[in-house]
């Protein structure tokens, strides 16, 4: 599947290219399982999947951090190999827990990995003053980066990833550990990013996901169950799931779910304490059906303090791939015909 | 009329990856206990060695060569230098898989110029600090034992005693570097060389006089430093060093390059 950018891009236009990707450990476990995905230019791609998923394999694959044991990665229409040094250089990458060599200042950080990047003193030197200045470090420019906090490991680790001026982000968990403020400017900072470079986030956090990517990929078991735009996740999931919280005498609202559990459209009726959750077929239109719920609910002078949809966040369209992936048990042989 | 703004092409510098490696691990080594312990331990022993030797020499009346008593101290510092010797050379890269190693190998450095920066880092500091403390060995026996009228040290033998047990560790921190790239955990690289170095040396001793034995090299070394040795065989140890080190070297970048990390 291909995302991003023009809808149909020629092969050299892409950023990222994976044909059977699999990672078999020392023969021992299998992280990833023949993955096939492509990424165009100015995809802000979102790589989901619980713990364990592969989703770190995949992106070291594509760094040519681990190589595969079947298939290949292609970045910028190229194999990637533990020695393609120059496809590197177009890549900022963070890892999920980026660790940096003991006694370093960011200054003397950042000069080390410009250096990696074999960039001349005339360009990384003001480069990485910079950047220290954009991700707030300056007054800390002369500490050593043992005693920083998780905030400022993850904003040094950002503007190491920056400091190549690179094409293509790839940026492992870059929320993780982080205060509510600094993922607020981590998010802001990725929306910026995003109208110039493509970015591959891995992230357990949906919301995350949901604000700042325009495409997924869902990962399970190694196996690659979702690719597609957002949207396409979001169109998957469960219509018709109601929520109320309800008010009114007990055996008024007990006689009400009983009324409704003995109503064929209504697919599951569940109450707890004085929250009701609902869900509707989708055969018949939900207006009808609502409107039978609250004449009911009328008539029994139950009061409805308020409704609430679920299942339209990514979230739930994310854990509903999962299980339907779960389900198919052996028919996962063959590839879902809905995916 | 709109102006294209100026297309900067920033001119990447091909060896500075390799530069930076090499400077980092350097100063880091340095900075490391492994090798503070190793310097300190070495110092102290050598001080020792000749303190106590001095004091058998002139309360005793003991008189034993010069050389014989720096051959003897040679072999000390080299046997006892020889555990951390092996943790510092398995350690260069096999310490940073899997954290560090992110961090600089998804940047824009190949794996052959990090194994080889990481390797020429540790060459050069073990060998030229061993170096140091060869010379400074040499000085002091000199003038501690210069006295005496058996004193036999020589300048030129002295320097080639340096230079061969020099090339001996040379060997020993390639074999280790490409095995701490090879291995999966560094604890399980030094475990295995150990085992491999001392199995070997011991095994090697009981051998007959064709085969090569570090023990039988060790206390030849008295006579390199009165300056009594076969340049043509001294030269063929020399090569036969370098080029077991350019093997290991091969086999480590060959096989780092195919390796996760």
């Amino acid at each position: 599947m291909q995302w991003g950018g023009p809808a149909v891009a020629d092969d050299a236009e892409l950023v990222v290219e994976t044909q059977h990707l699999t990672k078999i450990y020392q023969n021992r476990q299998i992280a990833l399982n023949d993955a096939a995905l492509t990424v165009a230019p100015g995809c802000v791609l979102g790589l989901l999947g619980p713990n364990g998923a592969g989703k770190t394999t995949f992106l070291r694959l594509i760094l040519g951090l681990h190589r595969p044991t079947a298939g290949w990665a292609k970045v910028f229409g190229r194999v990637m190999t533990p020695n393609a040094a120059d496809l590197r250089r177009r890549i900022g990458y963070i890892p999920t827990n980026p660790q940096f060599p003991k006694g370093m200042t960011p200054i003397t950080y950042l000069d080390y990995i410009a250096r990696l990047f074999g960039l001349p003193a005339d360009v990384r030197k003001p480069k990485l003053a910079t950047l220290i200045r954009a991700v707030d470090l300056l007054p800390h420019s002369g500490d050593s980066i043992a005693h920083f906090s998780a905030g400022m490991t993850a904003r040094l680790a950002v503007a190491a990833s920056l400091l190549n001026d690179p094409d293509l982000l790839i940026w492992d968990e870059p929320t993780h550990g982080l205060d509510i403020e600094a993922r607020r400017s981590m998010l802001e900072l990725i929306k910026t990013l995003a109208a110039e470079k493509t970015l591959i986030l891995s992230s357990h956090n949906l919301t995350d996901v949901d604000e700042v990517c325009n495409h997924a990929a869902v990962l399970n078991k190694g196996q690659l169950i979702f690719t597609g735009t957002l949207q396409d996740l979001k169109g998957r999931i469960r219509r018709n799931h109601y929520e109320l919280d309800i008010d009114g005498e007990q055996k008024a609202i007990t006689k009400c779910v009983a009324a409704l559990r003995n109503l064929a459209d209504f697919k599951q009726v569940l109450l707890r304490q004085r929250r009701l959750e609902i869900k509707l077929t989708d055969e018949v239109p939900n207006a009808a059906l609502l409107a039978q719920l609250f004449g009911l609910l009328g008539e029994n002078k139950v009061t409805v303090i308020s409704v609430r949809t679920l299942g339209m966040q990514t979230e739930q369209a994310y854990l509903d791939l999962v299980e339907r992936e779960e389900s198919r048990g052996f028919a996962r042989l063959y590839k879902d015909e809905a995916a | 009329m709109e102006q294209t703004p100026p297309v900067v092409t920033v001119r990447f510098n091909r060896f500075l990856p390799y530069w930076a490696v090499f400077q980092t691990d350097m100063r880091q080594t340095l900075r490391g206990w492994t090798y503070r312990l190793w310097l300190l331990v070495t110092v102290l022993a050598a001080a020792g060695f000749l303190l106590y030797r001095v004091g058998v020499h002139n309360e005793a009346g003991i008189v034993r060569s010069a050389a014989a008593q720096s051959g003897d101290l040679f072999r000390l510092v080299v046997v006892g230098s020889l555990a951390l010797v092996v943790v510092l050379a398995v350690s260069a890269v096999g310490a940073e898989r899997g954290t560090v190693a992110d961090s600089v190998l998804s940047r824009g450095i190949s794996r052959h110029q990090y194994f080889l920066a990481k390797w020429h880092a540790r060459l050069v500091v073990v060998v030229s600090t061993f170096a140091a403390l060869g010379v400074a060995v040499l000085i002091a026996s000199y003038f501690l034992f210069k006295s005496d009228a058996e004193s036999d040290l020589t300048a030129a033998g002295g320097l080639t005693a340096v230079a061969v047990v020099a090339a001996a560790l040379a060997v020993i921190v390639s074999w280790g570097v490409t095995i701490g790239a090879l291995t999966n955990g560094t604890v399980l690289g030094i475990t295995v060389f150990w085992v491999v170095l001392y199995g070997a040396g011991f095994a090697l001793s009981w051998m007959p006089e064709p085969w090569p034995s570090p023990d039988r090299y060790l206390d030849r070394l008295r006579f390199v430093l009165r300056g009594e040795y076969q340049s043509a065989g001294l030269s063929n140890l020399m090569l036969g060093a370098a080029a077991l080190s350019a093997l290991a070297a091969t086999v480590g970048v060959v096989g780092f390059s195919r390796r996760d990390v």
